[in-house]
């Protein structure tokens, strides 16, 4: 298998660094020369790739532009060849990526923005399950409160954002939307929930061209995201301090533990109905797959 | 693994698309008038969401069969025990009629080009790929379809033509065929070979499926592009192929540039037309 594995070593180095060595073990024709016949799989490479990030981080791509996404996705396709079966996990870096480059880690709103994007694909094809509804809360004996367990859906997840990105990604994500529709179904082959061609041409959105796009700004504080999926739609919403505590902790700790937590927040006499409450929103939003009590 | 004899006649399904998710709504609503499916594995091997939620209920409707993008059964890696698990676990899940995959390579050394790379056609690489398509049918428990590909450069260090590796590999590891009509006509014009020439040296029992699609013509080479209708050549090639192999599973396959389902319909309607003149011409004229 010598040959066949030192063939199809020089086609890849060509394809992911441009090593010339294949040169020599492929032939073109007088119609279409070597050049010309290796540049097809040269680019096809890259645009295969570029697509799949541009289907995972559409907002993104429509934040930075065509250019600067291209040169962004290029860079990262050098630094992270995809090493899985699917072409979906791609992207799985990027946010990584942004926010360790020396060409974007200054812009930390990028990375958050991919950050976000990311965890929204998660839930999007995350795996499926019964969630619990408020009836079934009401048969829990008031007795074994203290010792609920919870499991929560596998789309939950928990992003400390320091910038206003969700926000700014609706609004973007509306106009991708709005795009879509007039272009019918044209274009449109991905099935990410945020994967809607971009409608930018060249320049990016900008603060200024969209008049509902929120301007980035920076908090004073890291503010806590909750993202998940409920009957097939992704949500996210923005979580108090406590209630993100709550819900991280409440992976791993009792409904009793929960309470005693949360009194860094709120007065001991009102901690349970407060806790309580969380519960019911955590609930209605399908958060909670199981309640262990005994 | 034996298989047992091929059946005679081949297993039939009709007239069939590739399902897309733009087309997931009006698949379910107007239940148009399609024989099968035909579904990119990759898609589904998701844990779940939107795509195994429409597939589930798509599946109630019509036949499906999986057409798989990652096995890259001519590579010098290893195979991929993950991927077979979960292509098997999806099958066991949908009772695909018949599982294909692409007869190249998509990388090594642990990446994944995402790409249909070709393969040298040497006594090498066909030991190579005989060896491998008997382990994952083994592991499967049926026969696969491995499909012919579009390509842009040859080796010199083949020692036989596209067609004689392709016949070869599907005897030797006793797999069927899927036929991509329009990828024979992309390598006759790329490789300046004769498109009737390839499709007399394939072997007929063998062939399950066929795929028409559309490329890009850029004048001296054409890109496999699969994102334009089906242009005359590749239906005349269709022809030529309907009256060698007889009635044999066809499809259109449309990747990009994605029209409204109608569109895609009416091509397939002219495939249906063209099969049926030609094997049933008194049921036609009637």
């Amino acid at each position: 298998m010598d040959r066949l594995h030192s063939l199809q070593s020089d086609f890849q180095s060509f394809l992911l660094e441009g090593d010339a060595r294949i040169q020599q073990r492929v032939t073109g024709t007088e119609k279409a020369s070597l050049q010309v016949r290796l540049a097809i799989y040269h680019d096809a490479y890259r645009l295969r790739l570029i697509e799949a990030l541009d289907s995972n981080f559409p907002v993104l791509h429509a934040w930075m532009g065509d250019a600067e996404f291209e040169n962004l996705s290029l860079a990262y396709i050098k630094e992270y060849p995809s090493t899985h079966f699917s072409i979906r996990y791609f992207g799985h870096h990027l946010a990584e990526y942004l926010a360790t480059n020396a060409t974007y880690r200054d812009r930390p709103f990028l990375s958050e923005m991919a950050q976000l994007e990311w965890a929204l694909s998660q839930a999007f094809d995350a795996p499926d399950s019964a969630v619990m509804a408020l009836d079934d809360v009401a048969n829990i004996p008031p007795s074994a409160w203290p010792q609920m367990r919870f499991s929560l859906h596998a789309s939950v997840q928990l992003l400390t954002l320091q910038w206003n990105v969700p926000p700014i990604w609706k609004a973007i994500n509306q106009h991708l939307h709005t795009a879509e529709k007039q272009n019918s179904c044209r274009g449109d082959t991905s099935s990410t929930p945020s994967s809607v061609p971009s409608p930018s041409q060249g320049e990016g959105w900008g603060e200024e061209d969209i008049n509902d796009v929120p301007a980035p700004t920076l908090s004073e504080y890291p503010q806590s995201w909750l993202i998940w999926r409920q009957d097939l739609k992704n949500y996210f919403r923005s979580l108090p301090v406590d209630e993100a505590w709550a819900l991280a902790a409440a992976r791993d700790h009792n409904f009793a533990e929960l309470c005693e937590g949360l009194c860094e927040w709120i007065d001991a006499q009102n901690v349970a109905p407060h806790a309580a409450g969380f519960l019911k929103q955590w609930i209605t939003d399908g958060l909670i797959r199981k309640i262990d009590w005994s | 693994m034996k298989h047992p004899p091929l059946p005679s006649p081949r297993h039939y399904l009709g007239f069939g698309l590739g399902l897309r998710p733009t087309h997931y709504e009006t698949i379910l609503n107007e239940a148009p008038a399609l024989d099968w499916l035909e579904i990119i594995s990759e898609n589904y091997l998701v844990p779940g969401g939107k795509p195994l939620h429409y597939l589930d209920r798509i599946r109630q409707r019509y036949p499906m069969v999986m057409h798989g993008v990652s096995l890259s059964i001519g590579s010098s890696d290893a195979l991929n025990r993950e991927y077979l698990k979960d292509l098997k676990a999806l099958a066991a899940r949908i009772e695909p009629a018949w599982i294909s995959d692409h007869l190249c390579w998509t990388g090594v050394n642990g990446v994944n080009a995402h790409d249909l790379l070709p393969l040298a056609y040497t006594q090498e690489t066909l030991q190579h790929v005989v060896a491998r398509v008997q382990q994952v049918q083994d592991f499967l428990g049926r026969r696969i379809l491995l499909e012919n590909v579009s390509s842009y450069i040859s080796y010199p260090e083949s020692e036989m033509t596209e067609w004689e590796f392709v016949r070869e590999i599907a005897e030797r590891a006793d797999c069927l065929l899927l036929l991509d009509i329009n990828n024979i006509y992309v390598s006759s014009f790329n490789h300046e070979f004769n498109a009737c020439t390839y499709l007399n040296a394939i072997p007929v029992e063998r062939v399950q499926q066929f795929h028409l699609a559309g490329h890009r013509n850029h004048g001296n080479y054409i890109i496999d592009t699969h994102d334009e209708p089906v242009i005359e050549s590749v239906w005349d090639l269709y022809q030529i192929a309907v009256r060698r192999f007889g009635r044999v599973s066809t499809m259109i396959e449309r990747d990009d540039n994605i029209p409204p389902l109608p569109e895609l319909l009416s091509e397939l309607e002219q495939a249906r037309h063209i099969a049926q003149n030609i094997l049933h011409p008194a049921v036609s004229a009637a």
